[in-house]
């Protein structure tokens, strides 16, 4: 038998193919227009394949001429760990290699703390032909940190950080002339100028958040600055202008921030958050008309499909939101769910004189919710006030669009929902602090009764107005009647009391339950009052006003008509005297923190503060 | 087949497997009468009963090894191996015999005949103790290293025999060629020299039948050889007398590797340290599987086919592979260690090929926790290992279903294809290859050849005038009008004796419009010299001569004097006018560019125009590498790069800014190609008709003597910064005498002509401007 000599491939050979026809594999599909799930599939089998490659490389002892094949392999590997999220498995690749390194070149390994660590390779490969290759790895050790949010470890070695941030942006063209020609020189599967570049805003932008959730706004603004003239996606650059625009917000620069705002806008349109930062600038400014304007871009903008879709991510190896996953980072670009917004926006039209606008947004808001399953909707915007109230600010907003009927059919929905499940009787708990009334987290159940109860009482004072508006008075009284039925089944207590009748003295907070329950009161009382005027029973009348302004005495429609029928009954000086007060009272200042339904009706019979005025100027001479 | 645990099992019975059943070995010592003491080789054949789920006992049988009373007597190594003479695999028994009065150690090889007889079959003396690295090989072979050489006997050999070289890192095993031979990898002791040089010399594989010597790095690469501890040939074959051979080997790395013709085919993370044997598990259907056992009794079974490690085991006692079912596919016999062992029965054993079948055993005497955490343990990895080979097929499935959908995308093709056939119809997919092919070839006619050309022209220049090289003095420097500029510099060559006069240069006369308009000038080469032929001439003046050596294209954009830049904005507007000029769009809708400009000033040569800070000069390496340019960010995502240079170096500067640019970005030509040309036909005319309108106008206006003396001064050098003055002086002249002469008189025939000429120009810019505006 004869054996001939014949020179076998050297494994360095084989390897450095091996490796180059995986880049030039991923490089292909890259190009591909994949779905994420195929991307993601392709992901774990390079990952898999070069995890392998690099097992056989690190399989056999460490030569001086295996090292550069080996750290780009490392690299490639390290890459697709870091993109899987995988990063405890790419540090503790980070630790083995540098662990070979130093063992061929017969230094001792060294500890286990990450910057004195990498601060002693560094140095021991500075003037070596591995120097670059290195500095490759840190940047990835880089990527893990930022991933990770140790932003701690990065502002610790930005010496070395930024060291290799000078060699790989100015060596790369030079290298990767040379690298495209030789065949036997193992390639990488991203170019790690883009990789560092990508690292250097992005870290930029999460040490600006960080600076910024910490109150140190000039400070971020710096960092952010910076990064906004970068190199950077699209995406990134918008995140740059939207921080900046938050600085400026924090530092009171109300018009330099919407400049930001805007800026990052034009930059990204998918950057949601800058419209929604903006609309929060303009309310701050109380500047209505524009803040009405960003909440209508705001919604058509969530609206759109590709709004909630994530940005193509598949494209680049390695994405923004891997390495930008702060948690206050995050917390500046969330937004608000769209039906929230819609909401937000029926609201303040509706409160702000463009009534039949916000009851196009609030049939709108309907619609939606009743397409969808209700449940979901509840889980999907926190935000949202719950659907009976929603049918009440509705009904209001209709009624004020002299839209009587739809408001009566909407009022009813919500009595019918809530007619099996009100209590008999219910005790209303003094709150002990202002903040648990309001989260209702102590008895849910209980809060759960009283609720309903209020709402259904508020859909039957809504009826009682429409009937009023149609000047039906006998109905209207009926359904004034029934509220305040309902409101009876309330008693009050206070801690360590019998429960009790309430009084208007009581009530000294806003949107408690306990303020809903008055206002209820007084208005239903006040509605009343005014059908006995329509109906000529002024005895009644009078009594019902009266009642009002006890129960809420703030009641402007109260204080007027209570005038009206004493004027009637010939008490012309009580008249007068109960005219002044009511206008004394500073009305509609806190229009916005009460509830829309809650709100004194605009429409029905209305007394002329002018017509008045003369009368008491009559009154006076006489 | 079986390995020595450790030496505290020394106790323990060696176990072999053969024909489906399990041998055990076990050496007795028995008193016969007071002075004499037996020494028995006893064995016992056990059979698994599929119905009892047990092995019991099929025969057993006893040989009497020593009678002295003295004697020690011991079993170094039991493993089954082809017995040359008689032609049948046989259990063979390797025992050793030591008395206290003989020096060195006696061995002897028994074999186990069909007949359940111990036959001794061979024996030799040693001075030395064989220690744990001794093999069994085909023969039967028995095969051990000591002190860095290689020894082997067998039944053929008759003696002990030393393989002829001293190796370090040995590693035998048996290649399945033919009858099977054995082979020994080692390196060579090389201590001198190539240590560091890893060529393939350096690994020896030794036959051990005929001696012959080959490459090992066929079988083994060279690293792998230092760290490999044992090894598995799976298939070996000659072509065109190389060998190729397919190998497993379990590397001190905590790996296994394969290995075919020498290259690192795939490779598994093995869970424990020390491998010391493997064995190959035929399951049959299901596909083969290593099993390989390390020391301190861990065992582990990787596939072959997935090279995964399907399962492991610790506290095993021996593994054997065979046909313990009798179903035709091997399993693997996993007995564990017990601390009390009858020769006779086995203690708790698995019995399992990984797909099916599985019989476990656990001696009901056994405390219970002693293996309870074992086996369930080991059927939790049965279990992940049968997941593995679930998922595996799952990717296979995935890998066939995307190749169907290739394939119905072919058909599909094929199908349009069919039909356009038919239909007589032109085939789509063809097209598209056609127009990126024109594309491709257009541009290649009209961009590359013209740099080529001018630089293949100057190459040529001693080969154009070849007939006139020799006749070179002889040459009458006043047959050619040389302007007076070159006039002068050739009497500063003859008076002059220092380097200068000793150079070669080259000087140039053109007319200024061709100089402003292309970069290419044609003009006449003469060569102004001095001979330097002895001492006495160089005493004397020496007589310059000047050789004419035909017209040149030159390329003038290097010869531009670039100090002047810096200056007066006119000499950058001529720059600009002269160079060939390109504006490209970059656009990068996903990424932002970054800061461009910088990255052009930090180019090597760059600095900024002073005259006109928005445009950078670059003026780098080689000549005719002037180049200017202009950024213009339009937003962080698109700028505007104006590049004033020759085609090549526009190119060049491309290329390079295209690997800064982000990935996803596009250079578009702002201009389209076709403007090109006409651009600058047009201007080239309307260029002509100022020229013409001032010439023949101050023509018009200038007396006859000035008109002269123009004429004279007009042939100064163009480039310097006198002649670039006293043209400006010129002109100012001419406005100045316009201004004092306020209807100065004009000869009619002058004026005729004047207008019969300008009418000529301005026809043909109105023609260049037609086909500009087309």
């Amino acid at each position: 038998m004869a054996h001939k000599l014949y020179k076998p491939v050297s494994l360095l050979d084989t390897w450095i193919q091996e490796n180059n026809n995986l880049v030039n594999k991923w490089k292909q599909q890259e190009g591909g227009m994949n779905t994420w799930n195929q991307d993601q599939s392709n992901l774990k089998c390079l990952s898999s394949e070069f995890h392998k490659l690099l097992m056989k490389i690190q399989g056999v002892p460490l030569l001086a001429d295996h090292a550069q094949l080996e750290l780009t392999v490392m690299y490639n590997a390290c890459v697709y760990s870091v993109a899987l999220s995988q990063f405890s498995e790419a540090e503790l690749l980070f630790a083995q290699a540098t662990e070979r390194v130093l063992q061929m070149r017969g230094e001792k390994p060294v500890t286990s703390d990450p910057p004195v660590f990498w601060r002693k390779i560094m140095k021991s490969l500075k003037d070596t032909d591995l120097n670059a290759s290195i500095h490759w790895l840190l940047c990835l050790q880089w990527a893990v940190w930022l991933a990770t949010c140790r932003l701690k470890m990065i502002l610790e070695l930005q010496e070395e950080l930024s060291s290799a941030l000078d060699l790989l942006c100015t060596e790369v063209c030079d290298d990767r002339r040379r690298k495209g020609k030789s065949p036997d020189t193992p390639l990488l599967v991203l170019d790690p100028r883009r990789l560092v570049e990508l690292l250097r805003v992005c870290t930029l932008i999460a040490h600006g958040a960080e600076k910024l959730s910490e109150g140190e706004s000039s400070e971020a603004l710096n960092d952010l600055q910076n990064a906004s003239s970068l190199p950077a996606p699209r995406t990134l650059v918008a995140y740059t202008h939207l921080l900046s625009g938050s600085c400026f917000a924090h530092m009171s620069h109300p018009q330099m921030a919407l400049q930001c705002y805007r800026k990052a806008l034009e930059t990204d349109c998918h950057c949601v958050s800058a419209l929604y930062q903006s609309m929060l600038v303009y309310r701050q400014l109380r500047n209505t008309p524009a803040e009405i304007q960003a909440l209508r871009l705001l919604h058509s903008a969530l609206m759109l499909p590709s709004a909630t879709e994530p940005v193509i991510a598949g494209t680049h190896l390695l994405s923004q939101s891997l390495l930008l996953c702060s948690q206050s980072l995050s917390s500046f670009l969330s937004v608000p769910s769209a039906l929230s917004v819609l909401h937000s926006l029926a609201l303040k039209c509706v409160l702000h004189g463009r009534v039949s606008e916000g009851v196009e947004h609030y049939l709108d808001l309907l619609a939606v919710l009743h397409s969808e399953d209700q449940h979901q909707v509840s889980s999907k915007a926190p935000h949202l006030p719950r659907l009976p109230e929603l049918y009440l600010e509705a009904g209001a907003a209709l009624l004020m669009v002299q839209r009587p009927d739809d408001c009566i059919t909407l009022c009813e929905e919500v009595i019918n929902t809530t007619q099996d499940l009100l209590p008999e009787r219910v005790v209303l708990e003094e709150p002990e602090q202002k903040g648990e009334a309001i989260n209702g987290d102590v008895c849910a159940e209980h809060e759960d009764k009283v609720e309903m109860l209020l709402w259904s009482g508020a859909a039957y004072l809504l009826q009682g107005h429409c009937h009023t508006h149609l000047k039906d008075w006998k109905q209207a009284m009926t359904h004034y009647t029934r509220c305040m039925n309902l409101l009876m089944k309330v008693r009050f207590k206070k801690i360590g009391c019998q429960p009790q009748i309430l009084s208007a003295d009581m009530v000294d907070e806003q949107g408690t339950d306990l303020c809903v329950l008055q206002r209820l009161k007084g208005l239903s009382l006040c509605g009343r009052g005014i059908c006995f005027i329509q109906t000529d029973q002024l005895r009644e009348a009078l009594r019902d006003l009266q009642l009002s302004l006890q129960a809420f005495p703030e009641c402007v429609g109260a204080g007027l008509w209570c005038g009206e029928v004493l004027w009637r009954l010939g008490r012309r000086q009580e008249a007068a005297a109960c005219w002044e007060k009511t206008w004394s009272f500073t009305t509609q200042s806190t229009a916005e923190n009460i509830r829309l339904y809650l709100q004194e009706p605009q429409t029905g019979p209305l007394l002329d503060s002018i017509e008045l005025r003369q009368k008491i100027q009559e009154l006076v001479p006489t | 087949m079986e390995r020595l645990p450790s030496e505290d099992w020394v106790q323990n019975p060696h176990r072999v497997s053969s024909c489906g059943r399990l041998i055990s070995f076990l050496c007795k010592h028995a008193s016969a009468t007071n002075d004499s003491e037996i020494s028995e080789l006893i064995f016992s054949i056990l059979s698994f009963k599929r119905e009892d789920s047990a092995f019991l006992k099929a025969a057993d049988g006893e040989a009497v090894i020593s009678r002295a009373r003295t004697a020690h007597v011991d079993i170094v190594k039991c493993k089954c191996a082809l017995h040359v003479q008689k032609r049948v695999t046989t259990p063979c028994i390797l025992v050793t015999k030591r008395s206290k009065k003989a020096q060195g150690f006696k061995y002897s090889l028994l074999t186990l005949s069909s007949s359940n007889q111990l036959e001794p079959c061979f024996e030799f003396k040693l001075p030395y103790q064989l220690t744990g690295d001794v093999s069994i090989f085909n023969g039967p072979t028995v095969l051990w290293t000591h002190a860095g050489y290689v020894y082997y006997t067998s039944l053929q050999a008759g003696e002990v025999k030393q393989i002829p070289m001293q190796l370090s890192h040995s590693i035998s095993g048996e290649l399945p060629l033919h009858r099977g031979q054995i082979f020994i990898l080692g390196l060579q002791n090389l201590s001198e020299t190539s240590t560091s040089d890893q060529s393939t010399s350096q690994t020896l594989g030794y036959l051990v039948q005929n001696g012959q010597v080959f490459d090992g790095a066929v079988v083994l690469p060279y690293p792998y050889i230092t760290i490999t501890h044992c090894i598995l040939v799976l298939s070996a074959e000659e072509v065109d007398g190389v060998l190729k051979a397919a190998v497993v080997a379990a590397t001190s790395k905590q790996q296994l590797i394969y290995i075919e013709h020498g290259i690192v085919k795939d490779v598994c993370h093995l869970p424990f340290v020390q491998p010391e044997d493997i064995q190959v598990v035929d399951t049959g259907r299901s596909g083969c599987l290593f099993v390989i056992s390390f020391h301190e009794g861990h065992v582990c079974a990787v596939w072959k086919e997935k090279f995964q490690v399907a399962s492991h085991w610790s506290g095993v006692s021996s593994v054997h592979v065979d046909d313990f079912m009798g179903y035709g596919t091997d399993q693997m016999l996993l007995i564990f260690k017990d601390p009390d062992v009858e020769s006779s029965s086995l203690g708790s054993f698995l019995l399992t090929d990984l797909c099916g079948i599985s019989y476990s055993v656990r001696d009901p005497l056994l405390p219970a926790p002693n293996t309870s955490p074992v086996l369930p343990d080991n059927y939790f990895l049965t279990i992940q290992a049968l997941e593995s080979r679930l998922q595996s097929g799952l990717t296979v499935l995935q890998e066939l279903q995307r190749e169907l959908r290739v394939k119905e995308r072919v058909l599909q093709q094929s199908l349009q294809a069919l039909t356009d056939v038919v239909s007589e119809r032109e085939p789509i997919i063809t097209q598209h290859e056609q127009v990126s092919l024109s594309i491709l070839t257009e541009v290649g006619q009209s961009s590359v050849p013209t740099v080529i050309q001018t630089q293949s022209q100057v190459f040529w220049l001693p080969m154009t005038s070849p007939s006139s090289s020799s006749s070179s003095s002889s040459f009458p420097a006043s047959s050619f009008t040389e302007p007076p500029a070159k006039r002068s510099k050739q009497h500063n060559a003859g008076r002059n004796h220092d380097l200068n006069t000793c150079r070669l240069a080259v000087t140039a006369v053109t007319r200024l419009t061709p100089l402003l308009n292309s970069g290419c000038v044609k003009c006449h080469v003469m060569l102004h010299y001095v001979q330097r032929q002895d001492a006495f001439a160089l005493m004397s003046s020496p007589t310059p001569a000047v050789l004419h050596c035909g017209q040149v294209a030159l390329d003038i954009q290097s010869g531009f004097q670039t100090q002047l830049l810096n200056e007066v904005k006119e000499d950058l507007m001529s720059l600009l006018v002269m160079l060939e000029h390109w504006t490209f769009r970059i656009d990068s809708p996903d990424h932002s560019l970054g800061d461009i400009d910088s990255w052009i000033q930090n180019r090597v040569g760059c600095k900024r125009v002073e005259v006109s800070p928005e445009y950078l000069l670059l003026n780098s390496s080689g000549p005719s590498a002037l180049m200017l340019l202009c950024w213009h960010q339009i937003n962080p995502f698109q700028g505007e790069l104006s590049v004033h240079s020759s085609e090549l170096q526009m190119l060049q500067f491309l290329d390079s800014l295209l690997a800064y640019l982000p990935i996803s970005c596009t250079v578009q030509p702002v201009k389209g190609t076709r403007g090109q040309d006409e651009v600058q036909i047009f201007s080239l005319a309307l260029e002509k008709e100022v020229v013409s309108l001032r010439e023949s106008v101050s023509l018009l206006l200038c007396k006859e003597e000035d008109n002269r003396r123009k004429s004279n001064d007009k042939t100064s050098e163009p480039g310097s910064v006198d002649s670039l003055q006293r043209c400006r002086e010129e002109w100012h002249r001419d406005v100045e005498r316009s201004k004092t002469e306020l209807s100065p008189l004009v000869d009619v025939q002058r004026y005729r002509k004047l207008s019969q000429s300008l009418s000529k120009v301005q026809l043909e810019g109105d023609l260049a401007a037609l086909l500009y505006t087309q």
